[in-house]
């Protein structure tokens, strides 16, 4: 759903604990793929749709990266929330 | 969004290329789904199994529908033979990559997604990038 100017948009950096590899990808967008809001990933100047299994992967995303993790939309700060704390259970998600 | 979550049979002419592609994929999407592996012939030879392909649409389907992904193009000749003798089924072949289309097709339905949803990302799989 393309979200309008007035939805929420929200942020969030993390640097990453750990390479970005198949499981941690698919927790990911397993999860994104949940919230109305657009949700996207970004490392490295690479960025792919949380929601696509195969778009994260193909970031490349290694450990020490920065790793943005942005959703626009009714739901965005509750996606972005999740998102970072599926990382974290993946032990993904560094300080 | 109802209980009920897609499934996905995978039709490889290599059984082993069938099992693996189902593990990894049911690895990656958290092993919510029905993932189902019709690879070899009969007699365990390279090659498809019409009574294998038949076997998993129904070990398949939860009631949301079942999306099928062959791996080569002579795979799809046996699909549509099962199909066309079991009617009324919400069953749909897609034609993708087998590995990216699996794994696409497996993360969508653990997700919840419908039968569009997942039979969308698995052919959405052809123009992902790997590098």
């Amino acid at each position: 759903m393309p979200a309008s100017s007035e939805q929420p948009r929200v942020q969030r950096v993390l640097t990453l604990a750990g390479d970005l590899h198949a499981r941690p990808a698919g927790a990911l967008a397993v999860a994104a793929a949940r919230f109305a809001s657009s949700v996207s990933v970004t490392a490295d100047g690479k960025t792919a749709d949380a929601k696509s299994v195969l778009g994260v992967m193909g970031l490349g995303a290694t450990a020490g990266q920065q790793l943005t993790v942005a959703a626009a939309g009714p739901d965005a700060a509750e996606a972005v929330a999740v998102i970072l704390a599926v990382l974290s259970e993946a032990r993904m998600a560094g300080d | 969004m109802s209980g009920a979550v897609v499934g996905i049979v995978l039709v490889s002419h290599s059984a082993e290329l069938a099992a693996g592609a189902a593990d990894l994929a049911a690895q990656v999407s958290g092993g919510t789904v029905r993932i189902v592996a019709a690879g070899g012939t009969d007699d365990g030879a390279l090659g498809t199994s019409a009574a294998k392909v038949e076997l998993g649409l129904s070990e398949a389907d939860s009631g949301a529908g079942v999306v099928v992904l062959p791996d080569l193009g002579s795979a799809v000749l046996t699909v549509r033979a099962v199909l066309t003798d079991r009617p009324g089924g919400r069953v749909v072949l897609v034609d993708a990559p087998f590995v990216e289309g699996a794994v696409a097709a497996t993360v969508t339905a653990a997700a919840g997604g419908d039968l569009q949803a997942v039979a969308v990302a698995a052919a959405e799989a052809r123009h992902a990038r790997k590098l």
